[in-house]
């Protein structure tokens, strides 16, 4: 049931969450299992082409190593193949933990990421060049260097903010604001370590004081149009949450919001923040199972095996073997079970 | 590169490179960095012209330095005003500046200087600890006293 995946434009522009990446590098050809889950989002994904993104806010749950990233570059795929314009943010951990330079704007009153979103509009072009080549431009936006207005193209917009990178995070809310309102293609918001932008980020203001992650400003419209504040006109947004960085964990209101059982103290003396709560509202919780079943694990078997990079026979007792020592987690599988056979 | 004398290495992250300055630890170096907005994982190469303009500044003289306009942030139900129209500036009271207080390099060697030597000139114990070369502050003598035997002094910072 392994498809190949290889020579998809859409990750080499976009890159990969980081616990994919080793997968893919190891593997000739990097593949993915169709698992039932899969199907069931792409049937959503193909729902939600004609209805408001408002209506498909999806954020996938489950325990560490179940397929949640995995699941989600599935669905950025799909939506690729299916001509949507996607964009895809591989490692939300990068907009909030203080790796990226921040400047603070007082229009908007809140710090931009000039370098993240420089870089994050020219993965946007290059793989959704062919989609937004037509498609006007419907507010009027005065930039200090260059006019954007009803004459101009989507592409003239973004390359206001790839060559100014001061307005990039300007341009890139802007883009968004744009894609909300058009309806030639439906627009998929896929993002990766969906729960860091629910959480404090490492920045400090110039009085040392910690900065909320939505007082950023691309995480902040990100999590408008995951809340519904802002919403595509045909299209969705999905979010994967990621269990393994413990720094930034997902918080009470998000676990509340999505009906998980809560790990923190969530008695009524515990105070939820009312603005993350906004944030969280209307999240449909999507969980993928815990454990792969043996077709699905089988196939990963025998694709690590044509691969040549298992030093074990090729045989049902080895496999099931494996199989019950990860209990059916998925990374276990790959990572514990299979590739540790390879260590010397 | 080199910020006022001293040679930061380009390689090194911001927030440890500032340290290499007389009287900034890593509790100052952080908070400098975010009063001039640099991130943590930024690198000396990475800085622009106008952070080390603000580091410059700010490091030649802590005291007289211009004080940096609180951030305003934005509640959820902000919109901020089209980009035609000019943009309000919300007047904040600043918060108290601690990093307006610290001294470093000379300023610093200087006032721990005068320190001891008011200590010496009001006749008190540890002036005179600082004179005889001895510790200062309780430790043993009869054993273990390498280190105030070599450096104390009533010159001493110079």
């Amino acid at each position: 049931m392994a498809f190949p995946t290889d020579g998809s434009r859409a990750l080499k522009a976009y890159g990969l969450p980081t616990n994919v990446l080793v997968d893919y590098m190891l593997l000739a050809a990097p593949c993915s299992v169709i698992r039932q889950v899969t199907v069931d989002v792409l049937d959503i994904l193909d729902k939600a082409a004609s209805t408001s993104s408002a209506q498909t806010r999806l954020a996938f749950t489950g325990k560490s190593g179940c397929g949640k990233s995995y699941l989600l570059l599935q669905a950025v795929q799909y939506a690729v193949q299916k001509d949507w314009i996607t964009l895809y943010i591989p490692r939300a951990i990068n907009l909030v933990n203080s790796s990226t330079p921040y400047v603070y704007d007082p229009r908007t009153q809140t710090y931009g990421q000039p370098a993240f979103a420089q870089q994050l509009l020219k993965r946007f072009a290059d793989v959704n060049e062919a989609l937004i080549k037509d498609m006007k431009v419907q507010g009027s936006y005065p930039f200090e260097e260059r006019t954007i207005d009803s004459t101009s193209t989507l592409t003239d917009l973004i390359n206001v903010g790839l060559e100014y990178s001061q307005q990039a995070p300007t341009v890139l809310n802007t883009l968004l604001s744009e894609l909300a309102q058009q309806t030639k293609a439906p627009v998929l918001l896929a993002i990766d370590d969906f729960q860091a932008l629910y959480n404090m980020s490492l920045y400090r203001d110039p009085y040392y004081k910690p900065v909320k992650a939505y007082h950023l400003s691309l995480p902040r419209t990100l999590l408008e149009f995951a809340s519904g504040k802002q919403a595509f006109k045909r299209g969705a947004v999905l979010g994967a949450l990621s269990m393994q960085n413990t720094t930034f964990r997902p918080p009470l209101e998000l676990v509340e919001a999505l009906g998980l059982e809560p790990a923190q103290p969530s008695g009524p003396y515990v105070p939820r923040e009312k603005d993350l709560v906004e944030y969280a509202q209307g999240l449909k919780n999507f969980p993928v199972p815990d454990q792969l079943t043996v077709d699905e694990a089988a196939s990963i078997f025998d694709v690590w095996h044509s691969a040549k990079a298992l030093h074990i026979p090729r045989g049902d007792e080895t496999f099931l073997s494996k199989f019950t020592e990860s209990g059916g987690n998925a990374r276990e599988f790959v990572k514990k079970a299979l590739l540790q056979t390879v260590a010397l | 590169m080199h910020i006022l004398g001293v040679l930061l290495p380009d390689n090194q992250l911001v927030k440890h490179a500032l340290t290499h300055f007389y009287g900034i630890g890593k509790k100052t170096s952080q908070r400098l960095c975010a009063r001039v907005q640099i991130h943590d994982r930024c690198r000396m190469r990475n800085l622009n012209q106008s952070q080390v303009t603000a580091l410059t500044a700010f490091l030649s003289s802590p005291a007289n330095s211009p004080p940096v306009a609180p951030h305003v942030l934005a509640a959820p139900t902000y919109v901020p005003p089209p980009l035609s129209q000019p943009v309000p500036q919300p007047e904040v009271a600043p918060p108290v500046d601690r990093l307006r207080e610290i001294k470093i390099e000379s300023d610093l060697r200087r006032q721990m200087r005068e320190n001891i030597a008011h200590q010496r000139m009001i006749g008190s114990y540890v002036g005179r600890r600082h004179a005889m070369h001895l510790p200062v502050r309780g430790q043993n003598t009869q054993s273990n006293a390498r280190t105030a035997r070599k450096l104390n002094r009533v010159e001493r910072y110079n």
